[in-house]
């Protein structure tokens, strides 16, 4: 067993693992994190996508013991008990999601996106979100939520500028 | 997943130990895209898997006198995020962004893609169109060998299993060399390539003096297409017929098969057609500035 100490959403969280657990069932089994998704388990849906320093990673694909010492960003850690994510609430507002199983791994993508991007073109957007699958919605309204994500934080930008 | 040891030494020397000593139960970890796969789906897997994450030897892009120097364990997206490579060897970037989607780049190394070494591996061509040279160090020291060595056939290289794969250098003479690389999928995003090439070109007063073409997916391992590169060299510049001859003789010097993603006959379409544009493109490149 390896003694783990990861910073997940700011909390510093400790585990017991087996070396071979991946950080996607640490977040589930140990932590109770269930937010992130096991989808084909081998790198290619994005279900399980999570920041990990920042940068979006398979979850499925990285070991827990290789999170040790680093902070971590999961869908969980985007909203409060009272308030959503601009992305989470753009989401829901557009519909962007049926069964809702891809929505985690696609906002923590489109957040990786805007925190380098804050005014991806479309093409930029699609190109962000190539690693997430979506089976039952089509990826047009994911899109949507997004620029309109973008387009809101240019006009508050703008607000602020001439204020 | 089977269970086993994990440890993450801190130098070179170290996890050449490590490995050396635990020889043959023995794997070592770059990114895990690829190991990581392999691993969920195999009942034997390593007894001690040493993670290279912590390796500084293996870390960073610096040109030296030699050239340009590449660690093992430099990301995909780290290439794309380079000024040095954008500076002296861009061609790399135009391969590292077709390879996978974020997530797959963010973790994925140039190391662990040239180890796997699938016929399809999208770093490959550009390297071989520069001449690259790859550094391996093993418990007798180190040793240096053209990438065209390193490949040895479909997952094989010359590694030999108690080596690790120290660094790649793209030689000084090669560097701000006009080169190109394309790749064919069945999709944009997220696709192996069918056929993927690469091609790299000096000029000198307006004629060709030197010429590299590579192609992946084509063949057991990345190759290069010697007599089609001996059509262009020694041409002018705007010699488009010499490139198209050029392309069709590429064809015959690969070696595609049929499977379920293409078949044969549709891969030497575009070993022609993507022959053809990375010469065109590495052209370019070499009058435009
Ligand atoms: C969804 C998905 C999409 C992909 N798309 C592409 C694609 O479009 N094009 C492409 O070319 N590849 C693709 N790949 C394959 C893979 O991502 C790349 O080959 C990647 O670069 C592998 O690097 P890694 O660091 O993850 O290697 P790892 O998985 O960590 O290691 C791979 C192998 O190399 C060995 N190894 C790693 N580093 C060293 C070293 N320094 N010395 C000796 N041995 C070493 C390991 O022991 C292992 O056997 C894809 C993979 C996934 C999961
Ligand atoms: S579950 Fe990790 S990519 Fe599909
Ligand atoms: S909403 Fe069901 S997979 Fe995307």
């Amino acid at each position: 067993m390896h003694h783990i100490e990861v910073t997940i959403n700011g909390v510093l969280r400790r585990a017991e693992v087996p070396p071979e657990t991946t950080l996607l069932s640490a977040l589930r089994d140990s932590w109770g994190l269930t937010g992130s998704k096991l989808g084909c388990d081998v790198g290619d849906c994005g279900a399980c996508t999570v920041l990990v320093d920042g940068l979006s990673v398979n979850a499925c694909l990285l070991l827990a013991v290789q999170a040790d010492g680093r902070e971590v960003v999961t869908i969980e850690g985007l909203s409060g008990f009272e308030y959503l994510h601009p992305l989470q609430a753009a989401f829901e507002r557009l519909s962007s999601y049926q069964c809702g199983f891809c929505a985690p791994g696609m906002i923590i993508s489109a957040k990786a996106l805007l925190d380098e991007n804050p005014a991806p073109t479309e093409l930029e957007i699609r190109e962000a979100l190539a690693g997430n699958l979506c089976r039952c919605t089509g990826y047009t309204k994911v899109v949507d939520a997004i620029t309109e994500v973008c387009r809101d934080h240019a006009n508050a930008v703008g607000v602020e500028e001439s204020a | 997943m089977r269970s086993f040891e994990y440890i993450t030494p801190a130098s070179l020397d170290a996890a050449l130990e490590v490995s050396t000593r635990n020889a043959p139960h023995v794997k070592l970890l770059a990114g895990g895209t690829d190991l990581l796969v392999e691993l969920k789906h195999t009942a034997n897997g390593p007894k001690v898997l040493v993670d290279l994450g912590r390796v500084p030897e293996l870390k960073g892009i610096e040109e030296t006198s030699a050239g340009l120097r590449i660690g093992a364990m430099v990301t995909h997206t780290e290439i794309m995020e380079s000024r040095l490579i954008a500076q002296h060897a861009p061609a790399m970037i135009a391969a590292a962004v077709t390879i996978g989607a974020v997530q797959t780049r963010n973790m994925g190394t140039i190391g662990g893609n040239l180890v796997t070494c699938v016929p399809s591996l999208d770093s490959g061509p550009v390297l071989v169109a520069l001449d690259a040279l790859v550094t391996v160090a093993g418990a007798k020291g180190k040793r240096q060998m053209p990438i065209t060595e390193f490949f040895v056939g479909p997952r094989k290289t010359a590694l030999s299993p108690d080596e690790i794969l120290v660094d790649i250098l793209i030689p000084a003479v090669m560097l701000g060399r006009p080169a190109s690389f394309r790749k064919f999928g069945l999709r944009k995003g997220q696709a192996l390539a069918l056929v993927n090439a690469a091609a790299s070109v000096a000029v000198e007063d307006g004629r060709i003096a030197d010429t590299r073409i590579a192609l992946g997916a084509v063949s057991p391992t990345v190759i290069r297409a010697l007599q089609a590169e001996a059509i262009v060299t020694g041409k002018n510049v705007g010699d488009t017929a010499a490139l198209r001859e050029a392309a069709e003789m590429a064809v015959t010097e690969a070696r595609p098969i049929d499977d379920f993603r293409a078949s044969a006959a549709y891969r030497r379409e575009l070993i022609a057609v993507g022959t053809f544009r990375v010469l065109e493109e590495a052209l370019a490149g070499a009058t435009a500035g």
